[in-house]
Order: structure tokens, then sequence, then C-alpha cells
């Protein structure tokens, strides 16, 4: 672990834009089914059969076996010294990556982590391509479902939720992953404790526009008839590598899934795996999870951190303001000041605010404007209490004005009733029964990116990121009868058969997630139509792929 | 407990002090559309009240995940 560093600090450094991916787990289970062990094995098992993807195996590693089907590749990149270098995946008897297929239509995955079916998201670079995106994925997976369920009977029917806690004491995650430069991630890990409380801080005030609300609490922690966050009463630590104990706020899991770095160039990118935020169902939830973070991370980029929004005790603070809904709970900062979520995230903001005038998003953060108009639009409803405003936008109002009023409507319920807990899982179901969908298909939801651009998700990967290209390999591998042996974020390995049918493995690197894009390699994708010329094209684009496309200079 | 109304009315308690009726009556219009278009879930309320609402949540136990 770095704990000094002597030599001066660049100057200038390069703004990379915040890419973001996700891997989000989801509840699935047979409904009436109570077995002790539970049934989310046969569940997802039975939801991944349904996904078409690649590689696609012939060998033991099948969807009944508890082996891995992961990527073959297995991945011993440097250590930079800086931390504790996890492989995203490998063979083996692996538990948390069963059967990953990617998928060729829009350059994502699913796979099984612990019997939770887990949708990874392709990188992005404009949050609202991740509100598409990830609607995208909950179709692929409703499609799933419905194919999953064909012929079950009724009482044994498949639930998928697209929540993070069960209300018995288990959390599953809904992991977010920004595209940072090396000297940030230092910054917050090990040469800058502000750094590291000052996001924390701004992630605890974020629940007010990205928690899914929950009813009641877990983990130990107080009673509350409802909150705002999912994810909050399994928080129990600031910081740590750690995800599925003692959970922190800010995760410090390395995985090089950005390109390893030397540990020699500031800019080199890194990736921060934030694993505090609940799963979305509204567009605009699922929007702030993204857009406020990548606005955030960009004022940490360029050295921009406030201090005073640092709060004395952010996991105090995370229980206080998500068990109170009413929003007039307050947490002290360290100037000594008390401030309640709504002021914590209009502070935040500000801060935003004078930057972006400053023109410091623009080829940072994608439709900025857009986000800090939103972000602004939902905190002037909550100061204005114009909360039926806000239901359509965000998760927790519209689930808390859906239980308000199945109460009103049936005085024999209470917050401890639980028909109540029931409502609070159906919200996200993605089966017939889902509130969410319900409310959705009534046109009661705000829409902030149109249904054509979901649909273009679930065949279309991104065009602005390595996603298009990984997906695009796929295909052509898929059409041209080429075996894919494996694959990961930023590789795939192909088996290659030459004369005689005797196979050759070629592994092609795709360490930069901003490279490979559309532009860059369509014309490589044109002009070859032999696979092996296609990759000698891909991989000709070296240095121009390998760095950031929008790079600009900051101070 | 009614948490929104609640909030609802101390928020529009601070901001009632300048006398702004039109910003009452814009908030009144706004819960009379949200109320029919909440109603869209009454169905799917209805629905949950009617089914076995304690063996679902003991199906629903999860494992482990991250």
């Amino acid at each position: 672990m770095k704990t000094s560093k002597n030599e001066p600090r660049a100057e200038t450094r390069r703004a990379m834009p915040i890419l973001c991916g996700a891997d989000i787990e989801l509840a699935n289970f047979v409904a009436s089914a109570e077995p002790a062990c539970g049934t989310g094995y046969e569940a997802s098992r039975a939801l991944l059969a349904e996904i078409e993807g690649m590689p696609i195996r012939k060998d033991s590693h099948s969807l009944n076996s508890r082996w891995s089907a992961a990527p073959a590749v297995s991945r011993t990149g440097a250590n930079t010294g800086k931390g504790v270098y996890f492989p995203a995946s490998g063979w083996g008897y692996n538990l948390q990556d069963v059967a990953r297929r990617f998928l060729p239509g829009n350059g994502g995955c699913a796979y099984i982590d612990l019997d939770h079916a887990e949708l990874c998201i392709p990188e992005v670079l404009s949050a609202l391509d991740h509100v598409a995106s990830w609607h995208a994925m909950l179709r692929l997976m409703r499609g799933a479902l419905d194919r999953a369920n064909e012929g079950r009977p009724q009482d044994r029917r498949i639930k998928v939720l697209v929540n993070n806690s069960d209300g018995h004491g288990h959390s599953w995650g809904s992991h977010l992953n920004f595209l940072i430069s090396r000297g940030t991630w230092d910054n917050i890990f090990f040469l800058k404790a502000h750094y590291l409380a000052y996001l924390a801080s701004f992630q605890v005030s974020s629940i007010l526009l990205t928690g899914q609300g929950k009813v009641g609490s877990e983990n130990g922690r107080p009673r509350t008839p409802y909150q705002l966050s999912q994810r909050s009463d399994h928080m129990e630590t600031l910081m740590g590598v750690q995800t599925t104990f003692r959970r922190p706020l800010v995760n410090a899991r390395d995985e090089a899934l950005s390109g390893r770095s030397t540990g020699d160039d500031p800019s080199a990118p890194a990736r921060l795996h934030c694993i505090f935020h609940d799963s979305a169902m509204a567009h605009g939830s699922c929007l702030f999870r993204v857009g406020p973070m990548q606005l955030i991370l960009a004022l940490m980029e360029s050295g921009k951190v406030n201090p005073r929004l640092i709060l004395d005790d952010p996991l105090e603070a995370l229980e206080s303001f998500s068990h109170d809904p009413t929003l007039k709970a307050t947490a002290k900062v360290i100037t000594g000041q008390h401030l309640t979520v709504l002021e914590l995230q209009s502070a935040f903001l500000d801060e935003v605010k004078r930057y972006a005038a400053q023109g410091m998003f623009e080829g940072v953060v994608p439709r900025f404007e857009q986000i800090i108009a939103l972000w602004e639009d939902a905190l002037n409803k909550f100061a204005e209490g114009d909360l039926m405003a806000l239901a359509p936008r965000l998760d927790w109002v519209m689930k808390l004005m859906a239980i308000e009023r199945a109460i009103d409507d049936n005085p024999s319920l209470d917050w401890d009733s639980p028909e109540i807990k029931m409502i609070d899982h159906l919200y996200s179901s993605l089966d017939d029964d889902g509130l969410y969908r319900a409310y959705e298909a009534s046109g009661f939801t705000e829409q902030l990116v149109s249904p054509e651009r979901i649909a273009y998700f679930i065949d279309n990967p991104p065009e602005d990121t390595r996603a298009w290209t990984r997906a695009m390999l796929l295909r052509r591998a898929k059409s041209g009868n080429v075996e894919v042996d494996g694959v990961d974020w930023d590789r795939i390995t192909f088996k290659i058969r030459g004369r005689y049918a005797w196979p050759s493995y070629r592994a092609f690197e795709m360490a930069n997630p901003l490279g490979f894009t559309r532009a860059a390699a369509e014309p490589v994708f044109e002009s070859c139509m032999d696979f092996g010329d296609l990759l000698d094209g891909l991989e000709s684009l070296g240095s121009e792929a390998a760095l950031p496309s929008h790079a600009i200079e900051v101070n | 407990m009614r948490f929104l109304q609640r909030l609802n009315d101390q928020q529009h308690q601070q901001g009632s002090g300048d006398g702004d009726s039109g910003a009452s009556n814009r908030l009144e219009q706004s819960r009379e559309q949200g109320d029919r278009l909440l109603a869209a879930g009454d169905e799917a309320i209805r629905r949950a009240l009617s089914g076995n609402s304690e063996s679902f949540l003991r199906a629903g136990r999860q494992q482990g995940g991250e």
C-alpha cells in the first residue's frame, strides 16, 4: 500500500470521460416454495438458461454444474503495489461467477453470482444511456423470466425482484463501475483522507434521489416503518475491499477492468467499484445513481473537493437520513453545522453548478446540462413539498405513495403487516404482478429515455465505448464459425482453426474502455473479411485505441 | 402515518409565509392528478393483498450475493 509520495505531482493531467458500467444482482426465487436452503439455485439457473450468449461451451461447465463457465483466460495482471488485485473471473470453483455469457447484441453480459442472476450493462459514457441500457437489460431478463415460467404452475412461478434486500437480513448488490484516473484513485484510498470522506458524504446524501425505499429495518438497526434506502442498514464501514460483510460506503476493490497501470501515470485509468446504491426502476432514480456521481468524480479529478461538505459521521448520517422519510433529520458536517439531507444535496449541487459554469464538465460528463437541470428540479420540488411531481421520477417516493394508498384503502393494514412488506417487494417485480410495471404501463412514470432508445440497447452496443467492438467481434465470430474461448471485459480469446483444423488461441486485448469505439473500429471491420486479418487490423489501432478518445487538459 | 402528507405540509408551511396561493393551487392540482394516476397501481395492489403474503415473504428469502 502506498503511504507516501515524494515525487512532485503533475500540475496538468488529462481529464477522461467518467465512463460507467454496472453489475447488478437480482432477487430470484420460486413462489410458494420454502425449502430451508431457498430456491435461488433453481430460479437463477432457470433464468440463465433462457439467455443466449457467448461463449457457449460444450464441456462439463453446464448450468447444472456448480462449476464456473467463466472466461478461460486466467488473468494475472500486474499488481500495482497499490492494493489487492482481484481477477474478475477465471476458471475454477467460483460460485460468484457461474455460467457467464456475454451478449453479442449489446456487449453486456449475464451470469449467476451466489445463486443470484446478475446483469452487467455494457460500458456507457452517458448517464442517460445508462438508464436506457439498464432498462434494456431488464427487458431481456423479463423475456427470460416469461420463457422460464412457461409451463410452470401458477404457484411455482419464478419471481425476479429488482431490489437489494429480502427483509430477512440478506442484501445483494447493485454495483456501479466508474472510470477514474489512477491519480484520483490514489487520492481517495491512499493519499487524501478528505477525498474519501467527501465521496462518502456525497453518496450518503444521494439516497434522497437514488433510494428505492424499503418497509422496515434490518441488520439490528432501530425499527422504522419506512426508509429511503434498501442498502442503508447493510452499510457498516467507511471504506474496505469487502462486499459481503461489513459493507463499506466506499469500496476499494481494485479490479483491472480498465487496463493495468504501471503506477507511473496518474492519468492512467482505474475502476471505482461503487457498491453503495440501491437498484432502481424509475428512470430518475436510475439517472441520479450515475449522473451526479459522474459530476462529483469529475470535481475530484480536478482537485475541487470542498471539505465543508464532509459529514462528521457518514454512517450515522446515513441511518438518520434513511430512516426519516419526512426529511427533517439532520447530520453534522465537520464545520459544526447540522444539515438535512436536502440541504446537503443542495450544497453538492451548488458546487457542481459553480464549476459547470466554468466549463469543467465539457467532454467529461455527457449531457451534463440536462443532468444538472433534472437534479436541481428534483431538489426544488422537495423544497416545495411537491412530492406528487416527484413520484413518477423517484422510486422511494413512488413506492411510499403506493403503500400509503394501500393502507388508506385497507384500514386493517399497518406498516408491520406482511401484506405491506409484500407490496414493498412487488414494487420491483419483473413478473406481471410488478407494481412499477403497472405504473409504467399506465403512463404514470416519468420516461427520461424513449422506448426506442431502450429497444436499441437490447440489440445494439453503445457506440462510444469498447463495448461496440466486443459485441461486433462476438457477432463476427458467431457468423464466421470462429470459436470464442473466453470473454472478459478487457479481453476476448478466440480459438481459431487453421489448416488441418489444428486450433490456435489468440487473445485480443481491449484495455482502454474508451477505445475501440465504432468510429475507430468500424473501418477495420468493413475492410477485413478474414478473422485473423480483422484482429490484426484492430490491434494495429494501437495507441489510438489505447488513449482516452475525449481527453482534454485540466489544471 | 402519512409520511408524505407530513412532508408535504411541513414544506408548504415553510413556504406559505409569502402568501403564494398560486403555488398552493399548483400543489393541490398536482396531488389530484397524481392520485388519479396512482389508481393505475390499485389492481396490482389488490392482487398483492389477495395473495398469501407470509408465504411469499418466506419464499423470497435469499442467500448471500455480491
